[in-house]
């Protein structure tokens, strides 16, 4: 090295040297390639890992601040101002709440918490699953039904950067509520029975599991989790694995979470299902209890 | 190759190993901000929907 460095006058070679010489130059730019490639490899895992997260956090903040900025301009206008301290009191019937929000591709429509995950753990789900909606945060797949509907609410998001908001759904238990937050409601969802629970479920006692059964019927097979190929789009239909994207009059109001797996990878899907258990009509000062569940 | 910037770069060591850093960082932004976006549809770890 230090000798390619000091431009010293170099002595007359013979002949056969230049041989040797060029075979040198060819190896020393072969090596230096391979070093460029490695800190190449390295900075995108770097890129990949850390600067989406920062990138994809700043898309989240302004998505979260424009969502607040509509609610608060909505709120303004109704002249509700009892405060209401007792959930019971604000518990709704879904048949009764139709949304009255638009959703605009790439625009948020509404705040997902999952408290198993944390009681920081938030997020504003956009319209849309494209990769531009998802580096904002998670998607909400076009054509599903939304909060609260019959059918189902399913939602794409990124396990490994742009903010990894689904990087943890491989941690979620069965009945782990999922609340969504909406421009007039609250709904709580709760995560169905895992497969393996499935023969054991009845006989045993569950917490916070009101409202949540092993699948019967059309449903039979639907799980609080399964890993799948990509092109299972039958995950995201209103009876699940059922193909077809008519709402049937008795469908169950579901939501689908859906996020690559492995981590690191995206051979395979992971599938998070929940079912509607809970709602409440939003109040100033009101909280869902089921936040508080940690 | 790195040998032929070096040589190349003017004024004392200390002044060539600060234009070395800054042609480092400058290298880094452009992967950052033009390369690597660009390229990260096409790498198998991003997709998360079914379709």
């Amino acid at each position: 090295m230090s000798e390619a460095l000091t431009p010293v006058a170099a002595p007359p070679r013979a002949p056969g040297r230049r041989g040797r010489d060029r075979l040198r130059t060819v190896v020393r730019g072969v090596g230096q390639l391979l070093i460029t490639v490695g800190v190449v490899v390295l900075l995108f895992v770097v890129y990949e890992v850390y600067v989406t997260d920062l990138f994809g956090s700043q898309k989240q903040a302004a998505a979260t601040e424009a969502i607040d900025q509509v609610w608060a301009g909505a709120e303004a206008t109704t002249t509700d101002t009892v405060v209401v301290t007792d959930p019971n009191q604000l518990v709704t019937d879904p048949r009764q709440r139709t949304p009255k929000y638009e959703t605009l591709s790439g625009e948020g429509f509404a705040k997902l918490y999952i408290p198993a995950f944390g009681a920081d753990y938030r997020f504003t789900v956009v319209e849309g699953t494209n990769s531009d909606d998802l580096y904002i945060g998670p998607g909400h797949y076009s054509g599903t039904q939304m909060p609260g509907q019959q059918g189902n609410f399913a939602v794409a998001g990124h396990r490994v950067s742009k903010g990894s908001p689904f990087n943890d759904l491989g941690l979620l238990s069965s009945c782990d509520a999922v609340v969504l937050e909406t421009q007039d409601d609250w709904f709580v969802y709760r995560v169905l029975p895992m497969q393996e629970e499935e023969a054991s479920w009845d006989g045993t006692q569950h917490a916070h599991c009101a409202g949540v059964g092993v699948q019967t019927g059309q449903y039979a097979g639907v799980y609080g989790r399964e890993i799948t190929v990509p092109t299972d789009y039958a995950q995201v239909l209103p009876v699940p694995q059922v193909d077809s994207t008519t709402v049937p009059p008795d469908a169950q109001r579901l939501i689908t979470l859906t996020t690559c797996h492995p981590q690191f990878s995206d051979r395979e899907r992971m599938i998070i299902h929940g079912v509607l258990t809970q709602s409440y009509a939003k109040a100033p000062g009101f909280l869902p209890p089921e936040l508080g569940e940690g | 190759m790195y040998v032929w910037i070096w040589r190349r770069l003017p004024g004392p060591t200390a002044v060539r190993w600060l234009q070395a850093l800054g042609l480092f960082l400058a290298v880094v932004a452009v992967l950052f901000f033009v390369v690597f976006p660009w390229l990260e549809p096409y790498l198998p770890f991003d997709r998360v929907s079914t379709d």
